[in-house]
């Protein structure tokens, strides 16, 4: 949960990944609420075509022109719900919406509104029905979290309670547009040293030197992890960074980015990312 | 896959099928590409020694192999090998070089080395080639030591070096560029163990006697016809080199003899005298001490001033007062000379040589013969005779040139005398103690060089082949030796500013194109000249020329006295020195970087808490550290927090700013720390 905030304020996007009813929908309807910014939710399936996420241009009859026709991906935050389930085609009509924040349609260049987060969900895709995300589309991920079971003691409370979609409707927005974009100024501010810059470093040198690694963190990688760390730190209520930041976002930030050179089908991430964590000396 | 071996793509039938090469056992490309390279690098010094042919084997060889590995070509086939090798030993017989002559081992050494590169197949074969290229880099020695070429093979060194460095790395690794870094990497390792080992590693005479090479070397020879010298200025080879202590003598006085011409014979004269002085000189007075450097002249004549004497313990003077040396000189020699002051009452000269050194051929050049005669009777003393010839040369219109008319026949001297009038230093010379011998008079001729140029950049004189020079010596009962030289009467100004002053333009146009920049008629071409000369004259003084005589003298001036502990010593305690300072290096280079002083304050805290059992991990920050390590031993919060504090400030808070008071304060907290816990865990 903190971790999907931290995200949010370092500007990146969002990809929650577990089991079906695992609560992932849930959450990002509740951080869309919670953040009350405008909100759309894509469903997407294996029939969804880019222009049902980007819009499209229709005739008008009484202009006697085009017009173009916003889809739903023109709202401040976008849920993109089971994104593993549509098409490669559909999924890379985000791509660009989602690193330039702009979409490009039938020869127009058009902005998205401000801010822009796209909150996305998936199942793993070993679940039948998917298709596994590029890995173009994973890296603009700034994070990817799972959800996992809760503990017993939050199940119970679970189990008590009735349906939490009630809770949902009950949730007031804590923050308005202004104080977001003042908490993500915030986040810029946090300071990092000169030593935390080269720990940093030394774990991105490591996923590329590696004989586990299949490839390296890319720059934009090392970007994430260090502003996921920023953000991390502001909600620590700490003006500077500090390793056990960077070490608490770090499974989340690099897992979806990294293979296994020995297993490229994408499942060792978790593995890996201990991997760093525990061979990367935080001294230099 | 392309880095694999040819053998797969054409297996040979004959011997072992492609299948049971494994691949383990096969020659990577990288390690072909890098072995031809560096095959061709090994040959290409010995054009100049061997014959072409063994080249085209080299080219021949490297095509067959080429086509092996692109799969158009087998591996030969054994009659062909058998054929291959048979003709290349019929080859050298028929070169002719003599059957045990060092052309003939080297020939055969090359063009077994270029055929094993069509018979390699597999790792073994490659290694054998490998240590062939070492030992023929090391048998180019045998022909030649000059700077260039040392450094030359220093490059073929490390090309068959890679070659081998590839051998052993694996297939994936299939550039050549990671390789060589490597070989050039550890030649430079190599470096001082080479040097402590070239200073103190006993010179040794050698087990066996190495057959040495042909004697095609430009330079005097023990017999001169008239001519002989003047074809000695077509070439700018080095003679020698000198060294002298003290002030240069002018050129006038640089008279270098290396050979005395006593007898005529068919026209022509021969240096026969290889006797040792029996009586040798008394130490006299010191006069000009000097060390030549004597380029290979394959011969054992020396190059000395007159009246000198070397304490050298392969050099001996003779009787006719030249120093010579035990063996042929075939690599530079080094020797140290002192000349001395004229002695005062010159030593009587035996019967057998008096009569030596006035025989003459009673039936060749009469009237030169008749001249002589009448001359003593004229002149009386030896002395004025030798004047009224030198003012008759000087008043007569005699010339001196570089390509003077041939005399033909027995009365050639006649011819030069009395008809041609014109002739390079030996027909004067030679004329002149024609004259002498038939007024009965004993003289005789003397070949050495004359002058020589000094280079200023080392101050060291260079003796070049065109200095070469002939010159006459009579005996006068008063005055011992004496040294006549007629051409100063033609040409003064060769005695006294060398030899392009006394050339006319025609004779300097002959002259090839090097030597005549080195004569200096171009600045620039001879001044990097000299400068290229410099250099080869410090390697030839501190490398070539570091022989046994040398090494004994370094040695004793360094452990005192010389025996086979101390040098074993020297060497073991050098050798570790050398080996020290390269794995000092290695590891200077591998030492971890903590550029940040906090963090390595904290590091040294840190690896010291590791011996008592506080281990940190990796992924452990500093303050995570300390509190679990204060946690551990039940220190309390205010024990340890404020370290952990600064700690966190000075490492991670760059808003704060800190300088070196509060990197003392952190280091002391630190050191408190480690105090504690050491006290802590002994108790």
């Amino acid at each position: 949960m903190k971790l999907a905030l931290a995200c949010l304020l370092a500007r990146g996007h969002l990809l929650i990944e577990d089991l079906p009813g695992m609560g992932k929908t849930l959450l990002s309807h509740a951080l869309a609420r919670v953040l009350g910014l405008t909100y759309n939710r894509i469903q997407f399936t294996s029939d969804v075509l880019p222009s049902d996420i980007i819009g499209t241009a229709i005739f008008d009859r009484e202009r006697g022109d085009f017009r173009f026709i916003e889809g739903p991906l023109f709202a401040q935050v976008v849920l993109a719900d089971e994104i593993n389930r549509a098409t490669p085609k559909s999924q890379s009509a985000l791509l660009e919406a989602m690193e330039e924040r702009q979409v490009t349609a039938e020869g127009v260049t058009r902005p998205l509104p401000e801010p822009f987060f796209v909150i996305a969900t998936q199942n793993p895709s070993t679940q039948t029905g998917t298709f596994p995300l590029p890995e173009s589309q994973l890296d603009r991920f700034l994070m990817r979290i799972e959800l996992g079971y809760p503990d017993p003691e939050a199940e119970r409370e679970l189990l008590r309670g009735g349906d939490r979609r009630q809770v949902l409707g009950r949730i007031e927005p804590v923050l308005d547009l202004e104080g977001l974009s003042h908490l993500q100024a915030l986040v810029d501010e946090i300071k990092v040293s000169e030593p935390l810059i080269e720990y940093v470093q030394r774990l991105v040198a490591y996923s590329r030197r590696g004989a586990d690694f299949a490839f390296g963190l890319s720059p934009r990688g090392s970007l994430a992890l260090l502003q996921s760390a920023r953000a991390w730190a502001l909600l620590q209520d700490r003006s500077h960074v500090v390793p056990e930041d960077v070490q608490a976002v770090l499974p989340g930030v690099v897992e979806h980015r990294l293979r296994e050179a020995a297993d490229y089908t994408g499942h060792g991430g978790g593995a890996l990312a201990q991997k760093l964590l525990t061979s990367v000396d935080v001294v230099g | 896959m392309a880095s694999a071996d040819a053998t797969v793509r054409a297996p040979d039938a004959e011997t072992a099928p492609a299948a049971a090469v494994g691949v383990a056992h096969q020659i990577p490309r990288n390690t072909l590409a890098l072995l031809m390279v560096g095959q061709t690098a090994v040959i290409l010094p010995y054009l100049q020694q061997l014959s072409i042919w063994i080249v085209a084997v080299g080219l021949f060889c490297g095509m067959w192999r080429t086509n092996i590995y692109l799969g158009r070509w087998d591996y030969p086939k054994r009659w062909v090998k058998a054929v291959l090798v048979a003709a290349c030993i019929a080859g050298v017989a028929l070169t002719g070089v003599g059957a045990f002559s060092l052309e003939a081992m080297a020939s055969l050494l090359v063009s077994m080395f270029a055929l094993k590169l069509i018979e390699m197949k597999n790792r073994r074969d490659a290694y054998v080639v490998i240590f062939l290229g070492y030992f023929a880099i090391a048998i180019q020695f045998l022909f030649e030591q000059q700077l260039l070429l040392a450094l030359y093979q220093v490059g073929s060194f490390i090309l068959v070096t890679a070659a081998m460095v590839s051998l052993n790395q694996l297939q994936v690794a299939a550039r050549p560029l990671p390789s060589l870094k490597l070989a050039a990497l550890l030649a430079a390792q190599a470096i001082p163990l080479t040097l402590v080992m070239f200073l103190l590693f006993p010179r040794m005479a050698p087990l066996w006697t190495v057959p040495l090479p042909g004697s095609s070397v430009t330079g005097l020879s023990d017999s001169v016809r008239p001519g002989d010298v003047a074809n000695l200025t077509q070439s700018d080879e080095l003679a020698f080199r000198v060294v002298v202590n003290g002030p240069m003598p002018p050129p006038s006085q640089r008279y270098w003899r290396g050979l005395v011409y006593s007898d005529f014979e068919d026209g022509g004269w021969k240096a026969r005298e290889r006797r040792r002085a029996r009586d040798y000189p008394l130490p006299r007075s010191t006069d000009l001490e000097y060390e030549v450097l004597l380029e290979p002249t394959m011969q054992t004549w020396l190059y000395a001033l007159e009246h000198s004497t070397s304490v050298h313990s392969n050099v001996y003077l003779t009787l006719d007062g030249r120093l010579e040396s035990s063996d042929p000189i075939m690599s530079v020699f080094r020797y140290r000379a002192v000349r001395h002051d004229k002695p005062d009452s010159p030593a009587p000269i035996s019967e057998q040589i008096r009569i030596r050194e006035t025989t003459i051929d009673p039936e060749a050049n009469p009237r030169l013969q008749a001249l002589g005669r009448a001359l003593i009777a004229e002149h009386g003393t030896p002395m004025a005779m030798t004047r009224e010839i030198l003012n008759r040369i000087r008043r007569e219109p005699y010339a001196y040139t570089l390509s003077p008319p041939t005399y033909p026949g027995r009365d050639a001297f006649d011819g030069f005398w009395f008809e041609g009038r014109s002739g390079f230093c030996e027909h004067y010379a030679s004329a002149y103690v024609y004259l002498m011998r038939s007024a009965g008079i004993p003289a005789r001729l003397v070949g050495g060089y004359l002058g020589g140029e000094v280079n200023e950049l080392s101050g060291h004189l260079m003796v070049r082949q065109y200095d070469a020079h002939a010159w006459a010596e009579f005996y006068d009962p008063e005055l011992g030796w004496f040294r006549v030289d007629p051409t100063a009467a033609v040409a003064p100004q060769r005695v006294e500013r060398g030899l392009s002053a006394a050339l006319s333009s025609a004779d300097l146009a002959s002259l090839p194109l090097l030597s005549s920049a080195r004569i200096g008629n171009w600045d620039l071409a001879g001044s990097v000249l000299r400068w290229m000369d410099s250099v080869e004259h410090r390697w030839n003084l501190w490398v070539v020329g570091y022989d046994s005589n040398v090494q004994y003298r370094l040695l004793g001036d360094l452990l005192g006295e010389v025996n086979a502990a101390r040098i074993g010593i020297a060497i073991l305690i050098g050798g570790g020195l050398g080996l020290g300072v390269v794995a000092l290096v290695i590891f200077w280079g591998r030492r971890p970087v903590h550029r940040h002083p906090v963090e390595r304050a904290f590091r040294g805290f840190s690896e010291a808490l590791a011996a008592y059992g506080y281990v940190r991990r990796p992924e452990e920050s500093p303050a995570a550290f300390v509190r679990r390590v204060a946690d551990e031993v039940g220190l309390k919060e205010a024990q340890v927090g404020p370290l952990i504090a600064e700690l966190d400030t000075l490492l991670y808070n760059p808003g704060v700013a800190w300088g070196g008071r509060e990197l003392r304060a952190l280091r002391s907290q630190l050191r408190r720390l480690q105090f504690r816990l050491a006290f802590g865990t002994t108790r």
